[in-house]
């Protein structure tokens, strides 16, 4: 970082609903450019997260910052800077998308290239007669597409899309994943995303964060994560193998048997290979890292606190 | 502004026009019948069909109803129109509970625009609507008189028909007032839009039964119709000004508690 501002940034950001936590002591950081993936079970504060950076919802305490700019103090200008996709795209079912489209432009004047409209329209594939019919008469996934076309197009430093290809086949899924690699090549564009599609994010994301019952649990590059992850290694044997010496730290013997062993290893592998020096190894396979499976616990031990059963902590 | 104002008028037109269709014609209708009663001689008979309680409480005042003035100035404040007239600044008024229920106020409000616009939007297409109302049941009256022939008889001068219109426009204003703080408060529409509408027929009730019955005559200072003594001006002795000063005060009050909450709470 060279002092600038981060492009997003929360301090100690609180949201409580009565004695429900929406979200609590929330500090995040996402640089310029950066392509954030914001992961979490349903409930469990992504939406509450970003409603507070759009300042539609009001914290309890805390603040949060786009480029610099306080979302609360300073809502406006905030605002300004920010293209934002809601979860769910509400529309006006008597507009056509392009009627929806100008509306939205011209509430607040930024103003709209009319190439980089075209370029959206190519390739989340919006033709002629998709921007003429009613968006009541629109597909689920269309008016999607039109939802991500709309944060999009004024051209903003930081765009938030909450859940942006829920609905899109996967054609236009890929669309979007090029969009968003377009916007990380430029570096003129911070992209803050919430998903449930592991694989998109691990495809997309510079760095995630995870968010359990309000609270961040963990967040990192994909790199850190696959460092601090658990991965599973299976070695056979040609021959039968006797039980190593002690396994080197971050490993652990899963199954022993004749020919292979499972073994769970965590950190770097140089320490396992060299235990296994000696030993009439045939093959080794390390199964790749995978998102979902780093993710997967948190969801699971974040299934009561997503479900509202936490409470507030006294403070 | 420009474009918030004509996306919302966009979206109620229908009941827009359906509103203005009804309160024009009704002023063709009343115009003609009166025209019917007169050229029949038959106010007698209306004056006799009145009830006591309403003679006992309105007084001589009340013999004003069987005169085709008042049964034409009726048009003005009967119980429909200023019904019609409340509900529909209040329907306008709680807009911004639709746009928060709908998730529309999510688009909007992502966006550079202050949440304050919402309201005054909401507070401008209310009045501007409430505003052509009164317009068009003017120029309904003067349509029946030419169409049934009647400008030849009694009909309430234009100074009445403008008083009357201005105090129902001050009603009017003071429920999308009220209106609009309900809104400030809810999260869905037609809680917002039921409470509001339910309240305007309670307060009307409240007013029309403090005519007979005493007790209610306290209560009946909080309903904004007790300040529109309609057969005042058309006796002439009506203080317009002080009314329509209380009802407009009372409806900026409510708008500016509405605008103070809408800024602070979650959208």
């Amino acid at each position: 970082m060279t002092g600038a501002p981060a492009a997003i940034r929360t301090d100690g950001l609180t949201k409580y609903y009565g004695p429900v936590i929406g979200v609590e002591d929330l500090s995040l950081d996402v640089a310029a450019g950066e392509v954030y993936g914001f992961l979490g079970a349903n409930g469990a504060g992504k939406t509450t997260t970003i409603r507070l950076l759009v300042d539609l919802l009001r914290p309890s305490r805390g603040r949060a910052l786009v480029l610099g700019v306080d979302c609360q103090r300073d809502s406006l200008a905030a605002r300004r800077l920010i293209g934002y996709l809601p979860g769910d795209l509400p529309i006006y079912p008597d507009l056509t998308a392009a009627d929806y489209l100008v509306y939205l432009s011209t509430l607040d004047s930024r103003p709209v290239s009319q190439a980089h409209l075209r370029r959206l329209f190519d390739r989340f594939d919006v033709s002629e007669v998709d921007r003429r019919r009613r968006l009541r008469d629109q597909s689920h996934g269309m008016k999607q597409k039109i939802g991500i076309i709309q944060a999009l197009m004024a051209q903003p430093p930081v765009v938030i899309l909450d859940e942006p290809t829920a609905g899109l086949d996967p054609l236009m899924v890929q669309a979007f994943r090029d969009t968003v690699a377009e916007l990380k090549a430029e570096g003129r564009t911070t992209v803050f995303l919430s998903s449930h599609v592991l694989s998109e994010v691990e495809t997309m994301c510079d760095r995630i964060g995870l968010i359990r019952g309000g609270r961040i649990v963990t967040t990192g590059t994909i790199e850190d994560l696959k460092r601090d992850a658990t991965r599973r290694v299976v070695i056979t044997f040609s021959s039968p193998a006797a039980p190593a010496s002690p396994l080197p730290t971050g490993a652990t013997l899963r199954t022993a048997g004749v020919a292979e062993w499972v073994i769970d290893m965590r950190g770097p592998l140089g320490p396992l290979v060299q235990a296994l020096a000696g030993l009439p190894v045939q093959d080794v396979v390390v199964e790749p890292f995978k998102l979902e499976d780093y993710i997967a616990p948190f969801y699971a031990e974040g299934a009561d606190a997503s479900r509202g059963l936490t409470g507030r902590s006294n403070q | 502004m420009i474009r918030l104002l004509r996306r919302s008028a966009a979206q109620a037109r229908y009941l827009l026009i359906g509103s203005f269709v009804l309160l024009f014609g009704f002023q063709l209708i009343i115009v003609g019948q009166a025209e019917e009663i007169q050229r029949t001689q038959a106010f007698g008979r209306v004056a006799e069909l009145m009830p006591a309680f309403l003679q006992r409480g309105l007084g001589s005042r009340a013999m004003l109803l069987a005169t085709f003035r008042g049964t034409v100035a009726f048009g003005y404040f009967h119980p429909v129109v200023c019904l019609i007239v409340a509900v529909m600044a209040m329907y306008f008024t709680t807009e911004p509970a639709h746009e928060i229920e709908s998730g529309l106020v999510d688009l909007e409000l992502s966006r550079a625009v202050p949440r304050s616009r919402l309201l005054t939007r909401s507070v401008l297409l209310s009045e501007v609507a409430v505003a052509t109302a009164a317009a068009l049941m003017g120029a309904g009256t003067l349509l029946g008189a030419r169409l049934f022939n009647a400008g030849g008889m009694d009909l309430p001068t234009l100074g009445v028909r403008a008083r009357l219109l201005a105090n129902l426009f001050a009603v009017g204003s003071c429920f999308g007032g009220y209106g609009l703080l309900i809104a400030a408060w809810s999260r869905r529409w037609m809680t917002a839009f039921t409470t509001a509408a339910l309240t305007a027929v309670v307060l009307y009730l409240v007013d029309f039964l403090a005519i007979g019955w005493r007790a209610m005559r306290v209560a009946a200072w909080l309903s904004p119709f007790h300040y529109y003594k309609a057969l005042s001006i058309i006796a002439g002795d009506a203080p317009v000004g002080r009314d329509i000063a209380i009802l407009f005060g009372a409806g900026s009050v409510f708008a500016c508690a509405a605008y103070w909450r809408f800024g602070r709470r979650d959208l």
